[in-house]
């Protein structure tokens, strides 16, 4: 081996997995050293929990070798097999079985099929040692699980990591449910392997934790490592650039030229922007706080305005929509529909919102809006029969002429209404979902990341369709994963920060690194036009 | 209760504790001993003669198989993403027609090879089964459904009328030895055999994949190689029920074994376990089978007519499902059971 391998822990080197049509992964390289903490960064989607699972042996890598202490291996087999060399994960999720009690909880998959791997008493003295390096020597060992709080369950899925004869610990997020005292309990210990010659890699949501304790950074973007670096000698602009790769935007908006041809150009600007004088709200957001510890959500959406929501993995931006949609109840404040007159109504419930005209387009269109046997045009207009029947028949042929309308505004190729949807490709199935709902007339639409998995030429014809509906006077709440896609599409963007929004960020002057840097928690421009309040 | 899964208290350990974990352990069980105890009572007041000897050895012969074809069903179960056997019961009556049918006349008699061959064929079945949903990923139900078809048809076509001779042996695993039933021999083995695999960490592991599968996965253990055994298992109880249903009927018989899979299921309902998985404990079928048997007692005592007895399975069957989502439901909102 050479010089680098002897020195390193692990070494990733030009590591792929595709899923099916989408590449997570691409070329994704990380060398982690002994007696070092590392850092994963990237927005969502840049292959983060991708990597992790492969090094967890969860998933198998299509290409790239991965040297473990000088070994090199295509892949580790099964989380098992990472374990029994030395690697131990804490997931995202906390992954834990509910009826079954603390130390169970800990000591899971330490034993044979039939031996357990040890004493009942060094579990015990094992766990608590564990728990207790994790400040939370209290918790009762028998327990059963669903009665602890989020915290003390993840801490515990950090200490089934911790009691295993690690010396690479692999954190996902494992820090989100935690409050300061027991993060910092967490780093210190962290910090406590690590002067033992230990190894982790961790990646975090908040920004001040990966320069807090982190020795080294690796960003990846789109699959791919962009750069490694010491935090030394990083700044936290550099690192959000790496994270938001300005000069891969224009290309992404160029590659694919629009029907509309307008999004060329400047990619900041819509080319209409709606009706400019004083268009009424719409939609009012009272004091909303999602969470108990959240800050309220005060704000208003007018007619003909796009709004984009952003924000990492599970801050927030998806239950604020739920909200808006009635699907879920906010800790305090309420989302009130604002009719022709001004008077307000308040959304309770999902048939509540639909019937003040808010539709909302989930996000997994598969298990959520897909009936996949049902044929493109059942598909379409199953929403609409609700409206178009006439004692209990169903008026046909004003959905037929609602479908054609919809086909050639959309430019949606079908070969026969007929067809199972199922047929049809990704992004024209998404066509048709959306379809189903602006074919009801909204009032407002509420969109959870639509373009997922939609390919360029078929997101800027979907673009299209969100800006023509917006210049109908709908206005449209955008959540989406894809920052790029925010600002083409959207007028100024809302981002979310642990339950909280954090900043309202005006498109047009806005950066992505802007973003970013809003989505790590790090926004020093937390500007609120409507008063969203800053966390 | 003998299903303490591993809670067992330590010298050192202070009692208390130790039995607050048993208890808590095992608290699904709760609500079926209970009801095992008044049916009892109620049986005993009812019927005079309930308590005899004879009637005594005579009702655990009955209520053997269902019991061990509802242990057999507990495991695929607990082992949750939609787990069951449906196979117990044709398997089980499938083995009256293998030994009357087949040994018998093939000259193979003796125990010391029809046991073997029984428990051999448990295992090969349960694990065909076990191939089938774990690592084929069909639906349990609808694989476990196809054994049950295959072993209800073959019974049928390999014996087409019940008859066939079985072994004297057999026979008197039904009767007494002196004042003892001798079906109370064949549960002190059964248990024994249950002890030794139970007390190691195969409970653990099972609860933990029935309770959440992706948990033990990433905490690494061996998912499918789990639910491979874990049907082995079950096809091997099933094949001992028909063991014992053999020498109950004393003949080959393939009609008599369907049955037994309803009766099966009903009393791991009866017996707390969650039908989702992951929740119960691998005794609670046997309870639940015991239950069902003095239900059904008690209505052969007051003479009601077999399509009534039907109609009330039914109706247990849907209370016991509705009385597992309350006992769940009032436990979940338990002061004791809030976070903290």
């Amino acid at each position: 081996m050479n010089a680098v391998a002897e020195a390193s822990r692990l070494v990733i080197d030009g590591m792929s997995r595709s899923f099916g049509e989408t590449r997570a992964l691409t070329s994704a390289s990380l060398r982690v050293r002994p007696g070092e903490i590392h850092s994963l960064a990237g927005e969502n989607g840049s292959g983060k929990s991708t990597l992790i699972k492969i090094l967890s042996g969860v998933l198998r890598p299509d290409a790239g070798t991965l040297t473990w202490e000088g070994d090199v291996r295509k892949h580790l087999g099964s989380p098992s097999g990472a374990q029994g060399l030395g690697i131990a994960t804490v997931f995202q999720e906390t992954l834990v079985a509910p009826e079954m009690t603390v130390r169970d909880n800990i000591y899971l998959g330490t034993d044979r099929l039939f031996r357990y791997g040890r004493r009942k008493g060094e579990e015990v003295a094992g766990a608590r040692q564990a728990l207790g390096y994790l400040g939370l020597d209290g918790l009762g060992l028998e327990r059963p699980m669903w009665t602890l709080s989020l915290a003390e369950r993840q801490l515990t899925t950090i200490a089934r990591a911790i009691i295993r004869p690690w010396r690479l610990l692999i954190l996902d997020e494992a820090t989100s449910a935690l409050d300061a005292h027991h993060r910092d309990r967490l780093f210190d210990y962290l910090r406590l392997a690590r002067s033992q010659g230990k190894s982790v890699l961790f990646t975090s949501h908040r920004m001040d934790e990966v320069l807090g304790l982190a020795d080294h950074i690796t960003v990846l973007r789109q699959g791919a490592t962009v750069a490694t670096m010491a935090v030394s000698e990083a700044s936290r602009r550099g690192i959000l650039g790496h994270m938001s790769g300005r000069a891969d935007i224009i290309e992404v908006i160029s590659a694919g030229p629009g029907p509309d041809g307008a999004a060329r150009g400047d990619p900041r600007r819509r080319p209409d922007a709606g009706p400019q004088a004083g268009p009424r709200p719409v939609l009012h957001v009272a004091g909303l706080a999602l969470r108990a510890t959240s800050a309220p959500i005060t704000l208003e959406i007018r007619a003909g305005e796009i709004l984009g929501l952003a924000g990492l993995e599970g801050q927030g931006q998806v239950e604020f929509v739920e909200c808006l949609a009635g699907l879920r109840r906010a800790a305090s404040g309420q989302v009130q529909a604002l009719g022709e007159g001004g008077q307000a109504r308040a959304v309770h419930s999902y048939r509540g919102a639909n019937r003040l005209g808010i539709r909302y387009v989930p996000r997994d269109r598969r298990h959520e809006g897909l009936f996949g046997p049902l044929s493109v045009f059942d598909n379409f207009a199953v929403t609409l029969w609700s409206d178009f029947n006439r004692l209990g028949l169903l008026r046909r042929r004003v959905a037929r002429k609602r479908f054609e309308e919809f086909t050639q505004s959309s430019r949606l190729v079908s070969a026969s209404p007929g067809r199972p949807i199922s047929i049809l490709s990704g992004g024209n199935q998404q066509k048709v979902l959306l379809g189903r709902w602006i074919a009801m007339r909204p009032r407002v639409l509420v969109v959870n990341d639509p373009l997922r998995g939609v390919d360029a030429n078929t997101k800027e014809e979907l673009y299209g369709l969100f800006r023509r509906l917006a210049a109908d006077g709908v206005p449209i709440v955008f959540l989406s994963t894809e920052i790029v896609e925010l600002l083409t599409l959207t007028d100024q963007i809302g981002v979310f920060h642990e339950g909280s929004l954090v900043a309202m960020l005006p498109t047009e002057t806005s950066s992505d690194t802007d973003v970013v840097a809003a989505m790590f928690g790090d926004g020093e421009r937390g500007a609120s036009r409507n008063g969203a309040n800053d966390g | 209760m003998a299903s303490a899964v591993s809670g067992r208290a330590r010298p050192s350990a202070l009692p208390r504790p130790a039995v607050r974990q048993v208890v808590r352990r095992n608290s699904y069980g709760a609500v079926p001993l209970a009801l095992l105890i008044i049916l009892f009572v109620v049986n005993a007041a009812v019927q005079p003669q309930f308590l005899s000897q004879q009637s005594w050895a005579a009702s655990m012969a009955v209520l053997c198989p269902t019991v061990l074809t509802a242990m057999a069903v507990t495991l695929p179960v607990l082992s949750g993403n939609g787990g069951i056997d449906l196979s117990v019961g044709p398997l089980a009556g499938f083995m009256s027609v293998l030994i009357a049918a087949v040994l018998v006349p093939a000259g193979i008699t003796t125990p010391q090879l029809i046991i073997p061959i029984v428990i051999v064929f448990g295992a090969l079945t349960g694990a065909i089964n076990g191939l089938l949903v774990a690592y084929v990923r069909l639906p349990a139900i609808i694989a476990t459904l196809g054994m049950y078809l295959f072993y209800q048809g073959l019974g049928t076509e390999v014996l087409p009328e019940a008859g066939g001779s079985v072994p004297v042996w057999l026979v008197k695993l039904n009767g007494s030895f002196g004042p003892v039933p001798a079906v109370w021999i064949v549960f002190a083995v059964i248990a024994l055999i249950w002890t030794l695999v139970t007390r190691g960490s195969y409970p653990r592991n099972l609860l933990a994949v029935g309770g959440d599968e992706r948990a033990a996965y990433t905490a690494g253990v061996n998912v499918a190689r789990l639910r491979l055994i874990t049907y082995s298992i079950a096809g091997v109880l099933a094949c001992l029920a028909g063991l014992m249903l053999t020498g109950l009927i004393q003949s080959g018989d393939g009609t008599v074994g369907p049955p037994y899979t309803i009766s099966a299921i009903t009393a791991v309902a009866l017996g707390g376990i969650s039908l989702a998985g992951g929740r119960g404990g691998l005794l609670g079928g046997a309870l639940g089978g015991a239950v069902l048997f003095l239900i059904q007692e008690l209505l052969t005592d007051a003479h009601v007519s077999v399509f009534q007895v039907s109609i009330i399975d039914g109706i247990v069957l849907i209370f016991a499902l509705a009385l597992n989502g309350t006992v769940e439901h009032l436990r979940r909102r338990s002061p004791a059971a809030r976070p903290g």
